[in-house]
């Protein structure tokens, strides 16, 4: 297994630029998650790590050997497709033997390599069947034994289990897992389901619009977003965003009232801020209070124990805040709801986090 | 309320138009085993035991070299399928999986004898037929009906192509295949179905040409068979039997390969036609 | 970074690319453009030579169409064949497309037992050479065999037999229903695809909305079909144009009676070949192929300027 190392790494298509100067080190058997909105360059960034896509810029190192202009085949990596891209006219044995063959290697060798893969992924009874013949869950641990087979540097996976059904994606994920350390693979994944990434990754890459925005630990992307954009994009239901100005007492919402958040040092009165608070960090509240806001239900989600009440503020902002238990909260009930002071998050005008 | 045309009238429609297709066929291939009297005095009957007589065949197997031609048409088509099939399919994948600075022209300039027929350029085939001396050969045949039959070929199997999925070449390119094996051993198996289509499309027009054979190859024993046929009628007009026969051997080979195949060949032709 | 701007291909050499391309595209442009394009060409450059009787040629400008359009022992012939051209062409209109359409239009009906067999045989004809069909119906109509009169007499119309194709006022449209007959078959199926290609639930709404099996076929399905009404209509145009082999099948390259059945591609045929009458002559053959091409082409840009554009093309 190997690093990857990517620096400057510049692409566009005609005058539209897709990747803007990717910086990005995936240790020696890391797993490296990039997600992002459509659209973000996830895909382009694999695509160009796997030499599927030409870059305009910037330097691709694997295991230490630049790669820029070799193929795909010459860089010893190992791509799972989307759509598993499983060649339909060969049974799976031939499938996951099909690059070995045209490299040249023995055909004992295939078939000791096509063997082992196929016990790691108790893919044997199937060796014979064609892909059509195959369900979904069974084409997707094909997929990974071609990777396999071919022993590469790096694993590259596109989206893998977004053509799953919700059971299937849960028990998958623990086996990419469960392979990541059996192989102690390094592992590129790209995906845009934020449970797989934080499930899944040693570090989160999370994209937008070309450009990393925070690449980090999955926990401190929770806890630390380095911008709004992160901030919104990490956690479900997203983040409760309130818009306001810095006064001496802390933030002034507007009609929303006053909030005795906590400022770092240095702030100056009237500098416009953005105050998140998660779901899962806010609560019903009795009454008043330093860090509570007045609000009215327009709906109550319950999903069992938990569940999500929909709140409008006074200024028209809705809010979302988890609930548990039967609070016995119904639509139209006038409430307030306590906001967590350790997970108040800050941001500027500029969308950076502050402090 | 529903009221449909009666089904009865559907039946009879259908039914009447079938015999009107039908009974002409059928009228020569039941009348070339009749002796000739019955030919004239019962046309409408089929061949009983007092009218049966193949002397029509005896005739046209000895007079002729039908077999001979049959084998000419089943080479020239098969040769036009196949190199039809191979350079289109190859052409297809070009234009439509690499990009280069004239690639929309290529593909226009390839459409062009989709609409224009080739016939219309017999005078000067003629004359290059001539210089590359191939007069009366069946590669002459081959290589015009290739030339005609490939802008419909590309066009038919560029949408196919189009249509595999991105990730199935990428993934052979990640397991290291060239660009030659991506077509030979990925592409090719995968577009089957629209080969076969494009083989009825050039099997039928190929094996009933009668003008480039006419043009190209009229004599010497490199007749096709649909040319022979028209050659024998011609010394034979006043042979009512030997006409008959002739034309029977014509037509039922075609129409049992017809009837064993039909099915795939309807699906050839619905799944090509309106793309 | 040199090699992304010919190819998108990482770590493949220019050269290699180029050798790609004309591996996968030689054989056919070379093919294409030597027995087809070449030709085409050729031809229209020959029409502007004039072929003398030493063998060689001469420039001639465009005297060959002045010829062939004003010069009477050429311009008669030319006229007479595009005009019986134009004949052959309305027959196939007003007669073998809406017979396709009908028999597609049975065809696709739902519910609709021995569809398959009915389909089947109908298409039979199609598959048939010309050359053949030629002769069958040669055989039928003849006076001497007695089969057409036969059926007449059946019942009792007897006396309108005559040897259709024998006398100059019915031979053409004898002619013309004959590759009706055979070639029916090719607008039913192309129409009938796209009779299949029409959701069922479209038919169902429109039942719904109170049509009945009539009305959906014409105000619901006859409208969603037109681009390929259309199709049919530029096929049959530029197959009729560059008709020969029934003709000469049946009427030989003389197309008689008295030139009554003479197309566009037997006066080419024997233009360029010549006959009993006068000699071949390969320039005066290349301006009338020069001719046939010009009267395709204005049917087929006609069709994509003023048919094909104003046609609304619906997806399902």
């Amino acid at each position: 297994m190997a690093e990857v190392l990517i620096e400057n790494l510049k692409k566009s298509f005609g005058s539209v630029e897709v990747l803007k100067d990717i910086d990005l080190t995936v240790e020696d058997g890391g797993f490296v998650v990039l997600v992002g909105p459509s659209g973000c360059g996830k895909s382009t960034l694999l695509r160009a790590i796997a030499g599927l896509e030409p870059v305009s810029g910037g330097t691709i190192t694997i295991g230490g050997r630049k790669v820029n202009d070799l193929a795909p085949a010459q860089r010893e990596i190992a791509m799972v497709f989307q759509s598993y891209a499983l060649y339909p006219h060969m049974d799976v044995a031939a499938n996951m033997g099909f690059g070995l063959k045209f490299a040249g290697t023995p055909k004992a060798e295939i078939e000791a390599r096509v063997a082992e893969a196929a016990r790691i992924l108790q893919l044997e009874p199937l060796l014979k069947r064609r892909p059509r013949e195959l369900s979904g869950g069974q084409r997707q641990r094909v997929a990974i034994g071609r990777a396999i087979v071919r022993k590469p540097q790096v694993f590259l996976f596109d989206e893998p289990l977004s053509n799953l059904d919700a059971a299937l994606r849960i028990n998958t994920r623990v086996e990419i897992a469960r392979l990541h350390k059996l192989l102690a693979a390094t592992i590129v994944y790209v995906t845009h389901d934020q449970v797989e990434a934080m499930t899944l990754a040693d570090k989160i890459v999370v994209m937008n619009q070309g450009r990393i925005e925070q690449q980090g630990k999955p926990l401190d992307l929770y806890y630390r977003p380095a911008n709004l954009f992160v901030a919104g994009f990490i956690g479900s239901p997203a983040m409760n965003f309130l818009k306001g100005q810095v006064v001496a007492a802390g933030v002034d919402l507007g009609v929303d009232g006053r909030l005795a958040v906590p400022l770092p040092q240095g702030m100056a009165a009237g500098t416009p801020v953005t105050l998140g608070i998660r779901p899962e960090h806010m609560r019903i509240a009795a009454g008043e209070g330093a860090l509570h806001l007045a609000a009215t239900v327009e709906l109550v989600e319950r999903l069992g124990e938990t569940g999500f009440a929909h709140l409008r503020l006074a200024s028209g902002t809705v809010a979302i805040a988890e609930i548990r238990g039967d609070t016995g909260l119904k639509t139209g009930d006038r409430t307030h709801v306590a906001l967590d002071a350790a997970h108040l998050h800050l941001f500027g005008a500029d969308g950076r986090r502050l402090g | 309320m529903r009221k449909p045309l009666s089904a009865f009238a559907v039946h009879a429609i259908l039914g009447l138009y079938t015999l009107l297709a039908l009974f002409p066929i059928v009228l020569v291939v039941m009348n070339s085993f009749k002796a000739k009297r019955a030919i004239f005095n019962t046309p409408l009957q089929p061949p009983g035991p007092s009218t049966f007589d193949p002397v029509g065949y005896t005739r046209v197997f000895d007079d002729s070299s039908l077999p001979l031609y049959y084998l000419n048409s089943i080479t020239v088509t098969v040769g036009t399928i196949f190199f039809t099939l191979l350079f289109g399919a190859m052409a297809a994948w070009a234009l439509t999986e690499y990009k280069f600075r004239f690639n929309t022209l290529l593909a226009l300039f390839l459409s062009i004898g989709i609409m224009v027929p080739i016939r219309l350029g017999s005078v000067s085939i003629i004359q290059l037929v001539a210089e590359l001396n191939l007069i009366n050969t069946l590669t002459a045949l081959i290589l015009v009906y290739t030339a005609q039959n490939l802008p419909l070929a590309i066009f038919i199997l560029s949408e196919f192509i189009a249509q595999i999925p991105k990730d199935l070449r990428e993934a052979a390119r990640c397991d290291g295949l060239s660009e030659y094996n991506i077509f030979f051993h990925i592409i090719l198996p995968l577009i089957r179905p629209a080969m076969a289509t494009v083989a009825v499309f050039t099997m039928i027009p190929v094996w009933n040409d009668l003008w480039f054979p006419l043009l190209l190859a009229p004599a010497g024993g490199k007749q096709t068979i649909t040319l022979g046929v028209q050659q024998f009628l011609g010394q034979y007009i006043t042979d009512w039997n030997a006409v008959l026969a002739a034309l029977s051997t014509a037509i039922v080979p075609v129409l049992l390969l017809y009837v064993i195949f039909s099915r795939q060949l309807i699906r050839g032709l619905t799944s090509g036609a309106v793309k | 970074m040199a090699q992304q701007q010919h190819s998108g291909l990482v770590g493949l050499p220019q050269g290699a690319y180029l050798r790609l391309l004309l591996f996968f595209l030689g054989p056919a442009v070379i093919v294409y453009t030597l027995f087809s394009i070449y030709p085409l060409l050729a031809t229209i450059l020959n029409s502007l030579y004039s072929h003398q009787k030493d063998g060689s040629y001469v420039w001639n400008g465009l005297g060959n169409f002045h010829t062939l359009l004003f010069d009477h022992t050429w311009s008669h012939p030319f006229w007479n064949a595009l005009k019986n051209n134009f004949i052959f062409f309305l027959i196939h209109m007003c007669v073998q497309n809406p017979i396709g359409l009908l028999l597609a239009a049975l065809l696709s009906l739902p519910r609709l037992r021995f569809r398959a067999t009915y389909r089947t045989l109908i298409f039979m004809p199609t598959m048939l050479s010309v050359v053949v069909i030629g002769f069958v119906w040669q055989l039928i109509l003849s006076p001497l065999w007695g089969i057409a009169k036969m059926f007449l007499g059946f019942f009792g119309l007897g006396f309108l037999f005559a040897p259709w194709l024998g006398v100059e006022s019915s031979a053409l449209v004898t002619v013309s229903l004959i590759s009706v007959w055979q070639f029916v078959g090719i607008p039913m199926i192309l129409i009938y695809t796209a009779l299949l290609a029409i959701p069922d639930e479209l038919i169902d709404a429109a039942t719904v909305d109170g049509l009945n099996q009539f009305q959906a076929f014409v105000w619901v399905k006859l409208p969603l079909i037109w681009p390929t009404i259309g199709l049919v209509s530029i096929l049959t145009f530029v197959n009729n144009f560059n008709a020969f082999d029934l003709i000469y099948a049946m009427k030989g390259a003389l197309a008689g009676p008295n030139f009554s059945t003479d197309i566009m591609g037997t006066l080419f045929y024997r233009t360029f070949f010549g006959n009993q009458l006068q000699l071949g002559d390969p320039s005066m053959g290349s301006a009338i192929a020069t001719m046939m091409l010009l009267v395709i082409l204005i049917g087929v840009m006609a069709y994509l300027f003023l048919v094909q554009r104003r046609i609304q093309r619906y997806s399902f």
